[in-house]
């Protein structure tokens, strides 16, 4: 039995530090947090660098104002660089885990086969991956939300589509003893959620593994062939602001697990683009919403905030775009900042945010000929720059998505639906679907989102257009594995953070083969 | 939230970016407007800029009465006052702890916004975003929503987001809109 490992915070880096460990692992979201722990059971020495903060749930106080700076990348308010999306993407121990709405649910085998197919993907298939899926959902209570416990924003959702003759299922959730609180984005205050820290990380950390957060990798050292260092820059925990200490890691080998915006943008600082390839096929799931005011209260602010998805519109026919559709939960902050129009106009919604309901369609970006999603490239000081243009197929499924969304808000008893756009579109009946058509479909005129980045380090067969080969490998590098989201070669048409984990635990075995 | 890009020179620049000739005829044109009214500022600032609160760890005094104008006609009109809530001491809190880069793209579109030159050349309006009358104002906010030209539409977005985001965190807010804050967890 390995001796117990151990978290430390910025606040207890009083010198600089140097380790030498077997595998350095950057980032503790799903897929560093998985690979650490499946490294760890197989002997090796880990040490884990986490740029966010250390968290438990008493630090969870279920205020946005707190939340937001705190859990997210860029203090909330990270976007592309035109701003016509907002990107929610966690920061902390255990990654997006932390501010995760729960939802996990596998990715489909026709995207698998389409990975396959079309990017020579090998060995990652329905039948390989079940059992890791198996073992991860085990690991993380995930089972299936219960009808009669759902939340009025999700039943909304639930009778829309019922009233439509639309498919609609009860999706999976993570957590045991839930209370349905409704604040699972801002971190769960009754630990009852199977964050990353509170799982895979804690189980590394019980086999050895030494996990630093509020460090910042800043750059990977490499000697041609083998990266060969890991140096990070330590930041306070309450400011988060640099303290001027480092950590420095020497190890054998190096996982990269940042996620799809930080990791490209890590390997681009540290002068390994792949031929141009790194940041290239970034897909975000765009997201388009629909609020819509009720005659009764709904109160979307409390009730687990995601419980019901249809995909009706996974597919939409040759050359079509599809989409699914889940609910998002309705706090001060997050409508009123997504609303369109200002003044008299947001006042029409949030002086009656109680009865308010919203759903959101998520486009599966990445699967036709010529959609290469967007770019992570980096700006003069160093940070991550995400560009995505919108092709007109992306604004076809925008717009009938968020057709879609107004149809089921409608059928499910709606007085008016708003749509996000500036100004706002309004809709009494299906008669006005019409006046959706109309309306500027032009970035920046409608709000549009993303919580699921990914891409960037796209795997695949082939070496001139891949980043990792299909062991996660980072092509060129002998013992570089990039393993998160951005390994991904077109976005995954469900909420990532379950495949995360469980593309994770399906490539440790090879990394733990070739790295040890 | 926005910046400067070293390899996307083609693209429209955004409000703070270094580089380019929009930027160059921008900076030109508010240039000559500081120094041909420079003046007349120094006899209205005195009142422009009571109330504006503080006090300020990144924006100047006349930043934050700029912000708190906008604030004015963004936040609906039966709702707590903006500088009641403190929206310019909650943006330059949320300011002070990010990348200096934000701060100064900012810092340089509150001024734009604000410039009655700009203000003129776009929209056929002379003042002050802020000295302007609330109706003005709620044009020149629509005129950047709605604009044809892409960064003007960044740019309302850009300060709708902060106002609304330093606004709505706020407990001050959560009566107006209904929410009644979370729940109290016992044990």
């Amino acid at each position: 039995m390995a001796e117990r490992g151990r978290i430390l915070r910025g606040d207890d880096i009083r010198a600089d530090v140097e380790e030498r460990p077997d595998v350095c692992v950057i980032g503790s979201g799903p897929g560093g947090a998985v690979t650490a722990a499946r490294l760890v059971e197989r002997g090796a020495k880990v040490v884990v660098l986490e740029e966010g903060g250390a968290f438990t749930r008493r630090d969870f106080d279920m205020r946005e104002e707190t939340a937001y700076p705190r859990l997210y990348q860029e203090r909330g308010a990270r976007a592309t660089a035109d701003l016509a999306f907002t990107v929610l993407q966690g920061r902390a121990l255990g990654g997006g885990t932390v501010v995760n709405w729960t939802t996990s649910l596998r990715v489909g085998e026709p995207v698998l086969a389409h990975w396959a197919r079309r990017h020579g993907v090998e060995g990652l298939d329905g039948r390989a991956l079940t059992p890791h899926f198996e073992a991860v959902e085990r690991r993380l209570s995930v089972a299936p939300d219960v009808l009669q416990e759902i939340n009025a924003n999700n039943r909304a959702l639930w009778d829309g589509c019922g009233k439509l003759g639309w498919s609609r299922s009860l999706v999976p959730r993570n957590v045991s003893g839930c209370l349905r609180l409704g604040y699972c984005g801002m971190g769960c205050p009754v630990d009852a959620k199977a964050t990353m820290d509170r799982t895979y990380l804690a189980d590394a950390v019980a086999g050895g593994a030494t996990v630093y957060a509020n460090v910042r990798a800043e750059r990977i050292g490499t000697d041609g062939r083998r990266a060969v260092e890991v140096s990070g820059e330590v930041r306070d925990p309450a400011t988060d602001l640099p303290t001027g200490r480092r950590v420095v890691v020497r190890p054998r080998a190096v996982v990269l697990s940042a996620g799809a915006i930080n990791g490209p943008a890590l390997l681009l600082r540290s002068g390994l683009d792949h031929g141009g390839r790194v940041g290239r096929r970034t897909f975000l799931h765009p997201v388009v919403a629909s609020v819509a005011l009720f005659p009764r209260p709904i109160e979307g602010w409390q009730g687990a905030p995601q419980s019901v998805a249809s995909a009706h519109f996974e597919e939409r026919g040759q050359g079509r775009m599809g989409f699914f559709v889940e609910t998002v939960p309705i706090h001060p902050m997050l409508a009123g900042t997504s609303l369109g129009g200002f003044g008299e106009t947001h006042g029409e919604v949030l002086s009656r945010l109680a009865n308010a309901q919203a759903i959101i369609a998520l486009c599966v970006d990445g699967f036709h000929e010529g959609d290469e999603g967007g770019t992570v490239a980096l700006r003069e000081d160093g940070r991550a720059r995400l560009d995505y243009p919108i092709s007109p197929a992306l604004w076809e499924a925008l717009r009938e998505g968020n057709k879609a969304l107004a149809r089921i808000q409608l059928a499910a008893g709606a007085e008016r639906v708003l749509s996000l756009h500036d100004p706002p579109v309004e809709l009494r009946s299906e008669a006005d679907l019409a006046r959706l058509d109309a309306a500027p479909w032009e970035p920046m005129r409608v709000s549009l989102f993303s919580a699921h980045p990914m891409g960037g380090c796209a795997m695949g067969g082939d070496p001139a257009r891949s980043v990792v080969d299909s062991s996660l490998r980072a092509r060129g590098l002998d013992n570089l594995w990039v393993v998160d989201g951005s390994v991904f070669p077109t976005s995954l048409g469900v909420n990532p953070q379950l495949t995360i984990a469980a593309v994770a635990r399906w490539a440790s075995d090879g990394i733990a083969a070739r790295a040890g | 939230m926005f910046g400067r890009p070293r390899r996307h020179r083609e693209r429209l620049l955004l409000p703070g970016e270094t580089i380019g000739r929009r930027r160059f005829l921008v900076g030109g044109l508010m240039g000559l407007a500081l120094v041909a009214g420079a003046g007349w500022l120094a006899l209205r600032r005195r009142e422009d800029l009571e109330g504006v609160g503080g006090p300020f760890a990144v924006l100047a005094p006349d930043e934050a009465a700029v912000l708190l104008a906008i604030a004015r006609r963004v936040v609906p009109p039966d709702f707590p006052p903006p500088e009641r809530v403190r929206v310019a001491e909650r943006v330059d809190a949320f300011l002070a702890m990010s990348h200096p880069g934000v701060q100064l793209d900012v810092k340089r579109l509150l001024a734009l916004f604000d410039s009655a030159p700009i203000g003129l050349l776009l929209d056929g309006s002379p003042a002050r975003f802020r000295s302007a009358s609330p109706r003005r104002q709620d044009a020149r906010l629509t005129a950047w929503a709605t604009s044809r030209i892409a960064v003007r539409r960044t740019g309302f977005r850009a300060l709708r987001r902060l106002v609304c985001s330093a606004y709505y965190s706020s407990p001050a807010t959560w009566g107006a809109v209904g929410y009644p804050g979370p729940p109290a967890l016992h044990g």
